[in-house]
């Protein structure tokens, strides 16, 4: 799994997002390490998408911005909530053993 | 900016498309109007990497899908992108369907391949040779001008004189004129001495032509003749590529000039051999007038005709008397004078021209059959995928998405056929180029450029087009017939296509072989002319000793006395002569002789070729002696006053007289001198022309320190022709070793060198038309093998009905006949008028030789009854059981 499948992933749990917020809270939570461009971004809903990962939906509660034209909103399906959940507790794992070794590297030193 | 993006869109797949389209519109004018609103630097940051980021991205997605779901496409879908996405898809389809059937494949790659390669050779060679054969800048405005006299005996076109290019300067349609003269002469730097090309033009060819040295400068008045400029060639093969040569000083020519300027390595005039090129002043004092033989080059004002410069150039040299003066001969001739002036282009193509048309017109006929060849696979490919293309259009397939089927896979065998062209040109043209006539102005630079490169391309596309179009048209109209369960089409309606192309094949090839014909047949007719001299076992060289002790003219003449007499005494040598000419390498001068018998009166005298000659010359040439005798071959004092004539020499100065004991002066110029012995006439430049009527002048008139020769051509006559030019060269070096010797040649190899033009374009022509005819064959085999399988179960019922075996061979051969007689009436037809073009490359048979037309349209009726019998066979010997069965 991309950085960015995992953002976009990430950004979904929290309900239902059109594209462009899909962005806006990848960049946020990411502290603004990826930006994706809307060519890549939507490849890679389209990707989560034939996975099963993430499905279309109904917002959340915002109305639509523009009448008579209405957005499509995102949602994770169960499917998406195991992964991300798998690649959550994954990066915990591994995240911890990067701390501890460079814990022993510092000490070293 | 919206717009933009939309067409950037665009290049997503369509089906990625339907989806997120809108969206991703969307998402980029919202994040368009917040970087806009942070300034102009962060929105054209944004709109860079926008645009990057959906043109890898659309990339991607083609290369590898993320959006998988189907979408369903109407027929009739007119968007830029699907039409993309739909060939994309036929080519894939096409490629693997190809893929499936091996052998068609590789036949018709191979076919189109190879014809599109002897195109593209072709065309590179064409594109450099024909098209732009001068690499000055503006070649359009520059002429050649000599000049004709008609009405006197000077030959139909002549160089000029100095004076011309003096009085030419008037012109008001000339920008710049150039004279300059070509000529062989010794290089000696330091202990180098060889005889090299040379050519001593006015300082105005560098202007005239537009070019300038690449290190150094070019002559100035000042200079006047006591500088050159060498050629880049010269530059580095004698002298290393050395700058520090510039300002050094070597003998040229016999004087001492000092190097100015290096040209690059792409300036050749006014031929590739030239290697330097001699200043010189012309001005009205230091000019002989009536000295024919330079040659014009100038460069017009821009839209100036040749016809209205030739008019402007014929009004002023007719004042040329009054301002240089001259003979009464010289008035009477400027009086006749009309300038002739021809684009320099045509000029240095001259001869080489047309077998180039010739062969490009072959290569052309050889790529067209190669299509219809290929169409006719085709075509019987789609006929046999009637019953799958007849479901796709039952079940709604529209006519256009068949046509593109089709097409796809032609496309696909063109692809390969360019891809294999270009392999095929690159390996063969240096091959070709190396086998082709020398004096082909720019062949030096052919190489398969980008623009070869396109031409294949163009050519493969051209191609696909020509062979698919019409299988594709017809698949796309598929007899739905085909679809009742073992239903059999009406195919005879459909057969007159593919037996038109297999007759327009023939047709084509027949023309190609007949032109061939005639120029196999010229070629044995040239190879039988008698030119009055042997070819065989005689071989030629040039020396050029110099020293005081050859000052004089006997002094010179008992040099080449006493060597020719060394050269006797080699081993296996039979006799050994000398002339200043020797036939088809040289030629020989022109001048007025008159007998005693005719009157003083220029006019009343005839103008003839002469020479020199000495020793054993007619003997060791095989010329032979009608009357009287040679020159006595050791006794020079016994030449003096003698000369021996030629036949028709003879006969312009004493007709129908014998010549011998008879008196003959060359007009004003030498003594009367006593014609010895009468000789066959020769045939000195090329086997075409007339044979030439010669004086033979002794090697040196005594008394008359002008007429030594400068370097005579000596003859051998020996069995080892070939082998012998070492042994020569040391005794060279014993006598004389500064002198150069050069020039070795063996008079076979001056005779085929002579033929090379008309050989090379027999040869290559007959490779094409070979090429041609097996190719139509091909097809014609190909078209009736497919009809006898079609027709296995109509054959068998006829056979199970007692037709006998030689009765189904006979109308399988028939119908062959009929393809190959109609084809064969055609190409007689093309031929009658497309023959012509070959021209003066025939000899010695005419255009319309029906003994030719004859036997290239019986063999080729022979190759086809052939190419339709192997169908024939196998039709009869069908097993009417199993073809009954079998359905």
């Amino acid at each position: 799994m991309s950085i960015l499948e995992y953002h976009v992933l990430l950004a979904l749990a929290g309900g239902p997002l059109y594209g462009y917020a899909i962005k806006e809270a990848v960049a946020n939570e990411s502290a603004g390490t990826v930006t994706p461009r809307a060519g890549s971004l939507y490849r890679v809903i389209a990707r989560l998408t034939t996975a099963g990962l993430v499905v279309e939906s109904d917002p959340a509660d915002e109305p639509p911005p523009h009448p008579g034209h209405a957005r499509r909103y995102y949602t994770l399906t169960a499917a998406g909530r195991r992964t991300l959940a798998g690649e959550a507790a994954r990066l915990k794992r591994t995240a911890a053993v990067a701390q501890k070794r460079l814990g022993v590297v510092q000490g070293r030193t | 900016m919206k717009r933009f993006f939309r067409l950037l869109v665009r290049l997503f797949p369509r089906a990625f498309r339907e989806q997120f389209e809108t969206e991703m519109l969307d998402h980029v004018r919202e994040e368009y109007g917040r970087a806009r609103s942070q300034g102009w630097i962060a929105a054209t940051g944004f709109g860079v990497a926008t645009t990057v980021n959906l043109i890898r991205s659309a990339i991607a997605e083609r290369w590898n899908p993320t959006w998988t779901r189907a979408a369903v496409r109407s027929p009739e879908e007119k968007d830029m992108t699907s039409f993309f996405d739909n060939w994309a898809r036929d080519l894939r389809h096409a490629a693997r369907s190809l893929a499936r059937a091996p052998g068609f494949t590789l036949v018709s790659a191979l076919t189109l391949g190879l014809a599109i390669g002897v195109n593209a050779g072709m065309f590179s060679i064409v594109s450099r040779v024909l098209l732009n054969p001068l690499p000055f800048a503006n070649p359009e405005q520059l002429v050649a001008i000599s000049a004709s006299a008609p009405g006197s005996d000077f030959p139909p076109e002549f160089g000029v004189s100095r004076e011309f290019y003096l009085q030419y300067q008037e012109s008001k349609l000339i920008e710049n004129i150039t004279t300059f003269n070509s000529f062989t002469s010794t290089l000696r730097v330091d202990d180098r001495v060889e005889r090299v090309r040379m050519s001593q033009p006015t300082n105005s060819m560098y202007s005239t032509l537009r070019v300038s040295p690449i290190i150094g400068r070019i002559p100035v008045p000042e200079d006047e003749n006591r500088v050159a400029v060498i050629s880049h060639a010269l530059w580095s093969t004698w002298f290393g590529s050395d700058s520090s040569v510039i300002g050094k000083s070597y003998e040229m020519s016999g004087s001492q000039r000092t190097i100015i300027g290096i040209m690059g390595p792409e300036f050749r005039f006014p031929d590739a051999e030239t290697v330097l090129w001699m200043s010189d002043v012309i001005r009205a004092d230091n000019i002989q007038v009536g000295r024919f033989g330079d040659r014009l080059i100038a460069r017009v004002v821009p839209g100036t005709t040749p016809d209205a410069l030739a008019r402007e150039l014929t009004t002023l040299a007719s004042r040329l008397p009054d301002r240089f003066g001259g003979s009464p001969n010289y008035k009477r001739l400027i009086g006749q004078h009309r300038a002739v002036v021809r684009s320099a282009e045509d000029q240095v193509l001259g001869a080489v021209a047309r077998p180039l048309w010739v062969l490009l017109a072959a290569v052309s006929v050889v790529l067209v059959i190669a299509c219809a060849n290929v169409a006719n696979l085709f075509m019987v490919r789609a006929e046999g995928r009637q019953r799958d293309l007849a479901v796709r259009r039952a079940i709604g397939a529209a006519r256009r998405e068949l046509v593109r089927l089709q097409l796809a896979e032609s496309l696909v065998v063109a692809a390969l056929a360019g891809a294999l062209a270009i392999f095929l040109a690159y390996v063969s043209l240096p091959a070709f180029l190396r086998a082709a006539p020398p004096r082909i102005p720019r062949l030096v630079d052919v190489h398969i450029d980008a623009s070869t490169v396109l031409f294949t391309i163009v050519a493969a596309l051209v191609a696909a087009l020509a062979c698919g179009i019409v299988p594709a048209v017809r698949a796309s109209s598929p007899d739905l017939t085909r679809l009742r369960e073992g239903g059999r089409g009406a195919t005879r309606g459909r057969r007159w296509l593919r037996d038109g192309l297999v007759g327009a094949q023939t047709a084509l090839a027949l023309v190609l072989l007949i032109g061939s014909g005639l120029l196999i047949k010229s070629f044995w007719g040239l190879r039988h002319v008698n030119p009055g001299y042997d070819t065989r076992d005689i071989m030629t060289f040039q020396i050029a000793p110099d020293g005081p002790n050859l000052a004089d003219g006997p002094a010179f003449a008992r040099f080449h006395m006493d060597f020719m007499e060394r050269i006797r005494a080699l081993p296996g040598v039979q006799s050994v002569g000398v002339v200043e000419n020797v036939p088809l390498n040289e030629a020989t001068a022109l001048g007025p002789f008159r007998s005693e018998e005719m009157s003083a009166d220029p006019d009343a005298g005839k103008r003839l070729r002469y020479t020199f000659a000495a020793g054993d010359y007619f003997s060791a040439m095989g010329i032979r002696v009608l009357s009287g005798r040679p020159f006595p071959p050791r006794d020079l004092q016994a030449t003096q006053g003698t000369v021996v004539i030629s036949r028709s020499a003879a006969a312009q100065l004493w007709p129908g007289r014998d010549a011998v004991g008879r008196r003959v002066q060359m007009q004003g110029q030498t003594a009367w001198a006593t014609v010895i012995g009468v000789v066959e006439d020769v045939k000195q430049n090329d086997y075409r022309e007339a044979p030439q009527s010669v004086v033979y002048f002794p090697l040196v008139v005594t008394g008359n320190p002008d007429w030594t020769v400068a370097s005579p051509e000596y003859v051998v006559k020996t069995p080892r022709a070939e082998t012998i030019a070492p042994e020569i060269r040391a005794l060279v070096k014993e006598v004389a070793p500064n002198a150069p010797m050069y020039r070795i040649f063996t008079l076979e190899r001056l005779a085929s060198d002579s033929m090379v033009q008309l050989s090379f374009t027999m040869l290559t022509l007959g490779i094409l038309s070979a090429l041609a005819l097996v190719l139509g064959a091909i097809g014609l085999y190909g078209v009736l093998s497919y009809v006898v399988a079609e027709r296995t179960r109509e054959i068998g019922v006829r056979m199970a009905l007692g037709a006998r075996a030689d009765q189904v061979r006979r109308m399988v051969v028939a119908q062959g006949a009929r393809v190959v007689a109609g084809g064969v009436v055609v190409g007689v037809v093309v031929a009658l008028w497309s023959t012509k073009i070959l021209g003066s490359l025939l000899f010695g048979v005419a255009p319309l030789d029906l003994l030719t037309f004859l036997a290239m349209s019986g063999s080729m009726v022979a190759v086809g009854l052939l190419a339709a019998y192997l169908p024939a066979r196998r039709a009869s010997r069908v097993d009417p059981i199993d073809s009954l069965r079998s359905e």
